[in-house]
């Protein structure tokens, strides 16, 4: 069988999400139901919930194969749909990653700091220092305004003590 | 005080491209957490009406809308400030976004206690017709397919079902996490799939785009005919987009289409259309900003978001516990009063602000892009971190950054899911509320004449408009 191009990629995304319907069911399925009575089960509503995701993702999957693809965000119907450029998308979601690696072990203001300057390479950024330079900068600031005048606490990480 | 904060974040963050209302609202979220409710409320009032407005000046400076309600605005706007009058049309969107937010308000005043006086007597059942109504009329109406935008709701749904169930205290959907047991913050899923899922979105597809600013000349002034050309446009924008906003029409997007091909069909100079047509910005952004003000109709009234930036303040709301919807009315008159006042008060600022500062909100739209993502990026981690200071907030919050980037790959609107999230749990507990009054008797749910009258309307809106196409389909068919 021969696929428009990106059919594939569209039919795994409504595949996954046949998936999670497939999951949600499973999750209900297995759980004892606690001894109190209850009119409705707090089974039915995931139940069908769970329905519907599989019902609607196989009609969208069957559209998909006729042809019917999506039309990406941003784009008009007809436009050519380029590939996502993969190592772009692993350098934004790798500095996600250190934000939640960093923030507790190392400080607001390193996680911050890290995040802001992969964030900023990721969308083409080659002068680094600088990026550096306005990362800590920004982030300092961030962090004495939230913790000085709103109260709001945040982990000041190796840096115990001085700030 | 409060106000002028709220109006000038507000601004600030909306001014900024790929920066929505909904998200601006959101991002700003953790400044709020530790004011007292009131000044809050004060500041969300500023900040929502600023956010929108910001969004009208990208529109027309770079023609990037930077949600539905702006698309209109960037057409006509942006075109105009080719033509070297951006001054006039950043100054029409701004008092016109100023009268209509002032009558829309008015109206808000006097008709909001009014239906929460009704509402008070609409029972658990109705609720739940209504909640269907509001779930199918903003599934099908965003974006191109049905099928997708229900597909987009039930993924929603799915993620408001996570956690400890209320009533008998089943986890479900844990798989054994005790963070989750709390269920998943709404806020971080706003911030995340709209941030982060844009970010991923725009960095790996469109890393070459860059914007082209028209440069500003002159002041923020329109001359005696723009001023003639644009009251009429004003009035009519007001007297489409309210109405729109109180029913779960999906968002802004009709009302400002509408406004539009209304002043497109009275105009006298139907040539300058789609060349820089005043009339053309006068129009949808009073539309844009009266149907933000009438979407706080329901949301105040009945506790129904029918927008995504509706639903930002409904939550919003609730981490000051402040549950909006008809017992409001009676329980916390004080705050509604208060956010009414402030509405006013934050639409007044805007227009004396804004016109002045429109040179400075200029400057901001020159920040590099990659900065600028840095920071949006960043903040949105900020924001998703300080609201219970967990780090399972955050691996949620990348998560749903994910499914932004797919939703926005393969065309699925996101509005539906937030809804969904929002008003899925809300849903479920009024209809085994429903259920238990009744004994179990699954007659109860159409047994009010407002259900029936609810239910037919779904069934028009869903079931009519697809048979009609099939009807179509199968005569095209035996024609040939």
């Amino acid at each position: 069988m021969k696929f428009k191009a990106g059919a594939k990629s569209e039919l795994t995304f409504v595949g996954s999400l046949f998936a999670l319907g497939v999951l949600v069911f499973w999750d209900t399925w297995r759980s004892g139901l606690p001894e109190i009575n209850l009119t409705i089960s707090p089974k039915l509503f995931p139940y069908v919930v769970s329905a519907l995701l599989m019902l609607l993702s196989s009609i969208l999957f069957i559209q998909v194969l006729r042809g019917d693809l999506a039309v990406p965000e941003g784009l008009e119907p007809g436009d050519k749909i380029e590939k996502s450029d993969l190592r772009t998308f692993l350098v934004v979601l790798a500095s996600l990653f250190a934000y939640l690696l960093l923030v507790e072990r190392g400080g607001f203001v390193i996680a911050n700091s890290v995040t802001f300057v992969g964030i900023s390479y990721s969308f083409g950024n080659k002068n680094l220092v600088k990026a550096t330079g306005i990362a800590v900068l920004l982030s300092t600031i961030i962090y004495f305004s939230f913790t000085k005048f709103l109260h709001v606490a945040l982990p000041s990480g190796i840096f115990k003590g001085l700030m | 005080m409060f106000g002028l904060l709220g109006t000038f974040l507000g601004t600030l963050v909306g001014v900024l491209p790929g920066i929505g209302p909904a998200l601006a609202i959101a991002l700003l979220l953790p400044i709020t957490y530790t004011v007292s409710p009131s000044s809050a409320l004060i500041m969300f009032a500023a900040i929502y009406y600023g956010a929108m407005y910001g969004g009208s000046t990208t529109s027309i400076l770079l023609n990037t809308p930077g949600e539905s309600g702006s698309v209109i605005t960037a057409l006509e706007g942006n075109k105009m400030a080719r033509n070297g009058r951006a001054g006039a049309a950043l100054a029409t969107a701004a008092i016109g976004s100023f009268v209509a937010g002032t009558i829309a308000t008015l109206i808000l005043a006097f008709t909001a206690p009014t239906i929460a006086d009704w509402a008070i007597k609409v029972g658990s059942a109705e609720y739940v017709a209504l909640m269907l109504v509001a779930f199918s009329t903003v599934s099908s109406l965003l974006g191109s397919s049905q099928i997708r935008g229900f597909l987009s709701l039930a993924v929603g749904l799915v993620l408001g079902l996570v956690g400890a169930d209320l009533q008998s205290g089943l986890s479900r959907l844990t798989f054994g996490n005790d963070a989750a047991l709390e269920g998943i913050e709404t806020v971080t899923v706003i911030v995340s799939i709209f941030a982060l899922g844009e970010a991923l979105y725009i960095a790996s597809r469109f890393k070459e785009t860059g914007w082209k600013i028209i440069p500003m000349k002159g002041r923020a002034l329109m001359t005696r005919d723009d001023w003639k050309r644009s009251w009429k446009p004003w009035l009519r924008g007001t007297a489409i987009g309210f109405p729109l906003g109180i029913i779960p029409a999906g968002g802004s997007e009709v009302p400002t289409f509408l406004s539009y091909s209304v002043e497109k069909s009275l105009s006298k100079n139907k040539g300058e259309f789609g060349n820089g047509a005043i009339e053309g910005v006068a129009g949808p952004e009073a539309a844009n900003n009266a149907n933000a003000a009438g979407a706080l109709v329901p949301l105040l009234a009945l506790g129904l978001p029918t927008s995504a930036t509706a639903a930002v303040i409904l939550v919003a709301f609730q981490t000051y516990q402040i549950q909006p919807g008809p017992l409001l009315f009676t329980t916390n008159p004080d705050l509604i009063w208060t956010l009414i006042a402030s509405l006013f008060i934050g639409n007044t600022l805007l227009l004396i602000l804004n016109l002045p500062l429109v040179r400075f909100w200029v400057q901001l739209l020159k920040i590099p892009r990659t900065y600028l993502f840095a920071g949006i990026v960043s903040f949105a981690m900020l924001g998703a971190y300080a609201l219970n200071t967990s780090t399972f907030d955050l691996s949620v919050a990348i998560a749903i950054g994910i499914v932004g980037f797919l939703f926005r790959r393969y065309g699925v609107p996101i509005t539906p899911l937030i809804l969904g999230l929002i008003l899925g749990p809300n849903l479920e507990l009024q209809f085994r509320r429903a259920l238990q009054i009744s004994a179990g008797d699954y007659g109860t749910l159409i047994a009010s004449p407002l259900s029936k009258v609810l239910y037919l309307t779904l069934f028009l809106v869903i079931v009519a408009p697809n048979a009609i196409k099939l009807v179509k389909k199968l005569k095209a068919k035996s024609n040939k």
